[in-house]
């Protein structure tokens, strides 16, 4: 694999354990090209966090491990990287739950963002009005205590944070969790934006399936740590078995994948 | 009357400039508190081991004050250094209990060090400043008021001032402050915590350092400095674990009323209430305002 691949990101069969013994993900396999926007999708517990960890390298401080299967990302193979390392790499998630640090104003949280960059005084307010522009919202709120803020612009806070570090790549970890749906669609407009203005590629963990997909250009599906089903958005919108499960576009009562798939190889075997 | 009222303001402010001598200590606690959320249990042995340090800087190789002072800052950035690559770094991903348990062990090597290095004898330690009254502030003022603790006074000040303007407005700060809120997401953004751990624990030793020199020009610098870190523990308790500004008030309340009760309550119990009242008030704040009086509350909006 070279860095010159079409892909940016290529995740090959990986199997994660917690402390040894807890396995979180069986079998997880999936690519993202470059500039585009690649949505991982399931309920809770299916991996999605874990999958954003293991290519961020967050796991370790959870006492996480990838036991088998290989991430390339722009040429590099992740193996014993720590995430300020990923950082330099051009690699950063945003964190399930926003994380930002509330005792730092906005501006604060947003300038912390640079760290790893070195920059000079005049070039961080540069790089500050460049990331207003897309969060006019947080430009009103700047002296505020972050805590303070609603979860919207903490949200925003948490990707304009991300975005300071330059990456070529954001791994963001539900981003509309919680919010209103005015906010999750401002905050996807903001995503698609910085997709499409400033190159960069997304890995997006989502269980807003809809909306996921609608901003996404190919979207995996996981379930119990497997990727059961992948395709490109549209044709996942689609997919029966997907707006049955994932959309509530159902004629029937609620069924996990398993079951659908298992009804389908039972109707094989009878016709 | 008048004299009354002269004599409480002497005990009131002997008290308060003594509690600086207190607030110097809890501050190396907070730096360390903030950025790894654990109670250095080691505060007390790094007291000892920098003052003795210098001291034998001083006496045993004749190096001048000031050269003597930066050496032996520069050594316990050596020791912030080692603390953060042989007992940090393998705990990292380690529970806030691990890392509790590492700095009482992380202690007793610092003291056996410190001994093994420099002797077991109770060293003097002349800064040039005594401990007696000012003449002047005692024609003038009619107060007799120590000039050390003047000047530990003073040296507080300055480092309060100098930490403050470090954490707000440099950018090692910045990460400083941001590892204290979420380590997690600092790491997330690329703040390598390695270095905060560096800078905390280096200025945690010259924190030390300032501490040992001032309380070894008053009590001899001995292995007894170590349970002056205990003193500190009611200070916190008042100020807040993880506030540089509760440190400091912490340590002039308990300053001022162990000597406001050991005057005038004092008798009642027999004399020698210094030694306990502070925990006493410790307890009535753990009761009624556990997170000190500027300790960080847990925001959560509503």
């Amino acid at each position: 694999m070279s860095g010159n691949s079409v892909n940016i990101l290529d995740i090959k069969n990986i199997e994660v354990m917690y402390d040894n013994v807890i396995l979180a993900l069986h079998d997880v396999s999936l690519k993202v090209p470059k500039g585009k926007v690649v949505a991982l999708l399931g309920a809770n517990g299916a991996g999605k966090s874990t999958t954003l960890k293991a290519v961020s390298t967050m796991l370790a401080s959870e006492r996480g491990k990838v036991t088998k299967g290989s991430i390339d990302y722009d040429g590099n193979l992740i193996e014993k990287q720590n995430p300020s390392q990923m950082v330099g790499l051009g690699m950063v998630q945003v964190l399930e739950g926003r994380r930002c640090f509330g005792h730092l104003t906005v501006e604060e949280n947003i300038i912390s963002g640079a760290y790893s960059r070195k920059l000079s005084k005049g070039d961080i307010d540069q790089e500050l009005e460049k990331i207003y522009t897309y969060f006019l919202r947080l430009k009103e709120r700047r002296k505020s205590q972050a805590a303070f803020t609603s979860g919207g612009e903490q949200q925003m806070i948490a990707v304009a944070r991300a975005m300071m570090a330059k990456p070529k790549m954001l791994l963001l970890d539900e981003p509309t969790m919680g919010l209103a749906p005015q906010l999750v669609a401002e905050i996807f407009n903001i995503v698609k934006e910085l997709n499409q203005k400033e190159g960069v590629s997304i890995l997006l963990a989502e269980q807003n399936t809809n909306i996921a997909l609608k901003n996404s250009d190919y979207g995996y599906i996981i379930e119990t740590g497997k990727v059961m089903l992948e395709g490109t958005a549209e044709s996942l919108l689609n997919n029966d078995k997907v707006k049955e499960l994932y959309l509530g576009i159902s004629k029937k009562g609620r069924k996990n994948f398993r079951d659908v798939l298992k009804e389908e190889s039972l109707n094989k075997k009878i016709n | 009357m008048a004299n009354e009222l002269l004599f409480f303001m002497e005990v009131l402010v002997g008290g308060l400039l003594a509690g600086t001598m207190y607030s110097l200590v809890a501050l190396g606690f907070v730096l360390i508190f903030k950025a790894s959320a654990t109670f250095n249990f080691s505060q007390g042995a790094m007291v000892f081991f920098s003052v003795l340090a210098f001291c034998g800087f001083m006496q045993d190789f004749n190096i001048p004050f000031v050269l003597a002072f930066i050496l032996a800052a520069f050594l316990m950035v050596v020791v912030g250094l080692c603390t953060e690559r042989l007992v940090l770094r393998p705990l990292m991903n380690a529970s806030e209990d691990t890392v509790l348990m590492a700095t009482i062990g992380l202690g007793y090597v610092l003291e056996g060090l410190a001994q093994a290095a420099w002797g077991v004898e109770v060293r003097r330690l002349d800064l040039g400043i005594g401990d007696f009254p000012v003449p002047w502030i005692a024609d003038n003022l009619k107060l007799f008021i120590s000039a050390l603790d003047i000047t530990a006074g003073l040296v507080a000040a300055i480092m309060i001032i100098g930490l403050f303007l470090l954490f707000k407005y440099t950018k090692i700060g910045l990460g400083l402050r941001a590892v204290a809120d979420d380590a997690g997401a600092a790491s997330s953004i690329g703040i390598p915590l390695k270095h905060i751990m560096l800078l905390v624990w280096s200025a945690a030793g010259v924190v030390a350092l300032v501490a040992g020199m001032m309380w070894g020009a008053r009590a001899g610098v001995q292995f007894a400095l170590v349970d002056l870190a205990l003193k500190a523990l009611p200070v916190l308790i008042i100020g807040g674990f993880s506030s540089i500004p509760g440190a400091i008030i912490g340590g002039l309340i308990i300053g001022a009323v162990e000597k406001i009760l050991e005057v005038y309550i004092g008798p009642f119990f027999g004399g020698a209430i210094e030694g306990w009242a502070p925990y006493v008030l410790a307890i009535f704040f753990l009761l009624y305002r556990p997170e000190g009086l500027f300790g960080e509350k847990i925001i959560r909006r509503v």
